[in-house]
């Protein structure tokens, strides 16, 4: 027994085997929430390359598996990459609702997981770009519910990911080149290039930016919340294990300087978007933009920014959650997500609606909020750096901020409409509640949230 | 493999990729897909044992059986083969197809600097396919198209990969990434005539 059997192969079975069952919506749900429970505890608790005796047999949990001499390794300091990957799935499970959420999500949200897992530990790494091409083809399948013409975006996203895939292996290739004739600058700068624009295209990187926005605007906003934010976890672990195993730092380059430049130029960017958006779901897109050049931003500071990315993830999980199970349950209630359509949705349901500024606003980085002193440790590590990286931070975060007020102005508007439609059970309603309080703690208590992400990122870089 | 042998089979390929591009029937496209996969086979099988290089023939074969039987199978095949005739657009399509022949041709050299295990006409059939398929996914929005057009780049993408590195498991994960883009073009063909789940 090892532990991707444990961790990878057996939750992929179950994904595989739970497609047999998208009848039984509320027994999937559950079924999956507590299978998820199963493999949190599992990986909090099972030793890893320990033999210890199970009642009468003593058992060695293995931390690899071989499979045509190639080696998927989930070591103890891997847990909690284990750990964050099936708690997310089991936050978005929790928060689904299986009746406006198309049943699909559950084994198809299972199988990302898993691949997502599978394409961070195996080695060597760069196998991993096929992984996600892979998982590309199942949120492209997860995007498109039946009933339902694929969208463009969709489609554009799925060349883009298989693009990144082959430049990647590629600029692997080549690094393994620059190997055997050490020194060589050109086939460094060109294996470079070519590994930059492969990691553009899988990180949506300008000028490869445009799906976000146009799925934002056509697809269902709960499947896209749970896509952005483990699709992009995805990519940033498995770029970060390619940048620290391929050593491509020790080959005298200045990664630091291309993160930062590609941070800046995506913030701004969500920034910009973000003050002229006149769609709820291109709001989205904005902020997750904006959420991707943080991100570039945070690992720019190698050590240091660690914690802090690992705090935006999580951050990022609660807030987009939340974001996308009050859209997806206003969209019950107005036509369209247009600013147009949701004028005074705040007068008719406070509750959905507080869950989309509060949502909005953490993620924007107001203060009080959970996203703020993450974002104020983001700021203070930037501080040390040239100041147009400050002042674009500064500014797109008021372009975001900008963004959320007029959000706020359309949702509190008096459109003069009374309305008896009740949104929602009353489960999630008070799941918004709850999650609108969680986020104000945070914002309280964020030695909370960064004891816990101090303690990932020492364990990932003790590894 | 003789030189005009594989300098055929280079020719081969680019008549398939352009024809995919051009074509307007949905049979023949997959026809054409087909017979690109025995190019690819052979081009490919200069690097590797036949046995092995075979997989990427049994694969390209299995994704365009998939495509053909699922629009034989769906509502109105019969009649909706052919999608966006339009006789500019095809010249258009037609001459971007010369024109990224053409580039390939003169570039070739320094294309095969970059591949030092490859014979002229791998890097060139290599080079062929990835150009005419990111020309078809910049020129089409149809997803069966875009499809093929993701086969073909990969197509083109495992004869140059193939010179570099003759690993099992990529070859097996090329192979059912190959299969599984023919199920979701297959799937997304008939998503919009399933019934909703929610």
């Amino acid at each position: 027994m090892s532990t991707p059997i444990i961790w990878i192969l057996l939750p992929f079975l179950a994904a595989g085997l739970s497609l047999f069952l998208l009848r039984y919506r509320d027994m999937l749900k559950w079924g999956g929430v507590s299978f998820s429970l199963v493999l949190v505890f599992s990986a909090l608790i099972l030793p890893v390359n320990e033999t210890v005796k199970f009642l009468f047999w003593e058992v060695k949990l293995s931390e690899q598996l071989l499979i045509f001499g190639r080696r998927f390794i989930l070591s103890g300091a891997d847990r909690p990459i284990v750990i964050l990957l099936f708690s997310l799935w089991l936050f978005w499970l929790l928060i689904m609702d299986p009746k406006l959420v198309p049943t699909q999500f559950i084994p198809l949200s299972l199988a990302g997981i898993c691949l997502i897992l599978t394409a961070y530990s195996v080695e060597p790494i760069f196998y991993g770009a096929l992984f996600f091409a892979f998982l590309a083809l199942i949120y492209v399948v997860l995007l498109s519910p039946p009933g339902k013409e694929p969208t463009p975006g969709v489609l554009r996203f799925l060349i883009f990911q298989i693009l990144g895939m082959l430049f990647i292996l590629f600029a692997a290739w080549l690094a393994s080149w620059i190997d055997l004739n050490s020194g060589n600058q050109v086939m460094l700068a060109r294996s470079l290039l070519i590994l930059a624009l492969g990691f553009s295209f899988l990180l949506s990187i300008f000028p490869f930016i445009s799906w976000i926005s146009m799925v934002s605007e056509r697809n269902h906003p709960f499947l896209l919340g749970f896509i952005f934010n483990t699709y992009f976890l995805g990519v940033f672990l498995f770029g970060t294990r390619f940048i620290l195993e391929g050593g491509w730092i020790g080959q005298d380059l200045n990664i630091q300087v291309a993160l930062q430049i590609a941070g800046v130029i995506m913030l701004s960017f969500g920034g910009l978007m973000a003050i002229f958006s006149k769609h709820l779901g291109r709001l989205m897109g904005a902020v997750i933009i904006a959420e991707i050049g943080r991100s570039l931003l945070a690992i720019s500071l190698f050590q240091a920014g660690f914690p802090i990315y690992f705090g935006m993830v999580i951050l990022q999980s609660i807030s987009l959650g939340l974001w996308s199970i009050s859209l997806t349950l206003l969209k019950q209630g107005i036509h369209d997500l247009d600013f147009q359509s949701a004028v005074g949705a705040a007068r008719l349901w406070p509750v959905i609606t507080s869950g989309l500024l509060m949502g909005y606003f953490a993620m924007a980085g107001v203060p009080l909020l959970g996203g703020f002193p993450i974002y104020w440790a983001l700021g203070s590590g930037l501080s040390f750096y040239p100041l147009w990286i400050n002042s674009v931070f500064v500014l797109s975060t008021l372009g975001l901020v900008f963004g959320g007020l007029r959000l706020l102005a359309v949702l509190t508007k008096n459109a003069g409409e009374e309305s008896i439609l009740i949104l929602g059970e009353p489960f999630y309603r008070y799941l918004i509640l709850g999650l609108n309080v969680l986020l104000v703690l945070i914002g309280f208590l964020p030695q909370l949230i960064f004891s816990v992400t101090r303690t990932i990122s020492d364990m990932l870089l003790g590894s | 493999m003789s030189d005009f042998l594989q300098t055929l089979l280079v020719g081969l390929l680019f008549i398939c990729g352009s024809g995919i591009l051009i074509v307007p029937s949905r049979r023949l496209m997959t026809g054409l897909l087909a017979l690109q996969y025995v190019g690819v086979f052979l081009l490919v099988s200069i690097s590797w044992p036949v046995e092995i290089a075979v997989v990427k023939l049994v694969a390209g074969w299995m994704a365009a059986a998939v495509l053909f039987l699922t629009y034989q199978n769906l509502p109105g095949s019969n009649t909706v083969d052919r999608i966006d005739v339009n006789l500019p657009g095809t010249f258009f399509k037609g001459f971007a197809a010369l024109l990224i022949g053409i580039s390939v041709y003169s570039l070739g050299p320094t294309a095969m600097r970059w591949f030092l295990g490859a014979t002229h006409q791998q890097v060139l059939g290599g080079v062929w396919l990835l150009g005419l398929g990111l020309l078809q996914l910049l020129l089409i929005r149809d997803s069966l198209r875009i499809i093929i057009g993701l086969l073909t780049v990969i197509s083109g993408f495992e004869i140059l990969y193939a010179t570099l590195e003759a690993s099992v498991l990529m070859t097996g994960l090329l192979a059912i990434l190959n299969i599984g883009f023919a199920f979701l073009g297959s799937y997304l063909l008939m998503a919009s005539n399933l019934e909703e789940s929610s």
